[in-house]
């Protein structure tokens, strides 16, 4: 994996097969959190369409009275309570905004989805090429899917974070010294773990793309 | 008898001039520094000072008061940080 940096006026970063298939999937699942069909079901057979999902939950949403508050603590981040002492206002703000705000992150995951997975806006080979106008869009969509897995890792705070940091590189360590029997290891804790870091990295080189592109056009 | 009094002012005056919301970004383990900086240059028009100073003030001291005006106005505010993947929460200014 080789983190973004500025091609041709487009931020671009390199995943080979297994990275990108890796990424594309916990994309498509995120997605799937909220509410959005699975998006590998065209893909072997055709490009997946782009036209029909510019906001598919337009027919359902808005005629509800209410909505109610997610139960799965992960969606619960991506939409949080947005005034935790004013039930009021907590439920208006859901039931304004909880569709458009779905729409917005599905859309974004879906071109992420599609130009890693050779649909529409893929260029083959190991590049995941971003072209700037998206690449604020993209790092927030990264952002949505490190939310999920922080909060399957269960980070609440910058010190449980930091731990996930330690635990990583001691359990690397173990592997590598095939110590893996004395210290108990969770692999899928770590290989979760391991795909959060490697977001986080992705998203820092994307971020300091986009940051450097803003001053440039500033001037 | 002050909750009377309150509750008799609070009926049916939602537009009242004096009911200004605020719009508070919270920290969180996940969100880059850099991330923030720029999400708070990029909606509120802050410079890349100011910003910065802000997600500072976020991630040493728990949050940070984005902005301030009427409840719809710090509704948009909020969906905003929402989309970006901020946790922002709005509510009545002084409570």
């Amino acid at each position: 994996m080789r983190g973004f940096r500025a091609e041709g006026g487009s931020a671009v970063a390199e995943l080979d097969d297994e990275e990108r298939l890796v990424v594309a999937r916990i994309i498509a699942d995120v997605a799937l959190l909220l509410g959005a069909d699975a998006f590998g079901e065209d893909y072997d057979a055709h490009p997946a369409p782009t036209s029909d999902i510019d906001d598919p939950f337009e027919h359902l949403r808005g005629f509800e009275e209410s909505i109610r508050e997610p139960s799965d603590p992960a969606i619960l981040r991506l939409l949080p309570n947005a005034a935790p002492t004013d039930r009021e206002a907590a439920d208006e703000f859901r039931r304004l905004t909880d569709g458009e705000l779905r729409a917005t992150k599905v859309r974004r995951l879906r071109r992420m989805w599609d130009q890693l997975s050779g649909g529409d806006g893929a260029t083959g080979g190991d590049e995941w090429v971003v072209p700037a106008d998206e690449a604020l869009a993209t790092a927030a969509g990264l952002t949505d899917v490190r939310l999920v897995l922080a909060s399957r890792l269960g980070l609440t705070t910058d010190d449980d974070a930091e731990r996930l940091h330690h635990e990583i590189d001691l359990a690397t360590h173990a592997l590598e010294t095939d110590d893996d029997g004395v210290l108990p290891i969770d692999h899928e804790r770590v290989w979760l773990g391991m795909l959060y870091q490697a977001l986080t990295w992705l998203q820092e080189t994307l971020v300091e793309f986009v940051a450097t592109d803003g001053e440039e056009t500033d001037v | 008898m002050e909750t009377e009094r309150q509750s008799q002012t609070e009926g049916g005056v939602a537009t009242r001039l004096d009911d200004v919301w605020i719009t508070i970004v919270w920290n969180d383990p996940v969100n880059l520094m850099s991330y923030v900086t720029h999400v708070f240059q990029t909606h509120f028009g802050l410079s890349r000072e100011v910003a910065a100073t802000r997600m500072r003030e976020v991630h040493e001291h728990g949050r940070s008061v984005l902005a301030s005006g009427p409840r719809e106005k710090m509704e948009v505010d909020v969906q905003a940080m929402h989309s970006y993947g901020l946790w922002a929460t709005l509510q009545r200014s002084g409570e």
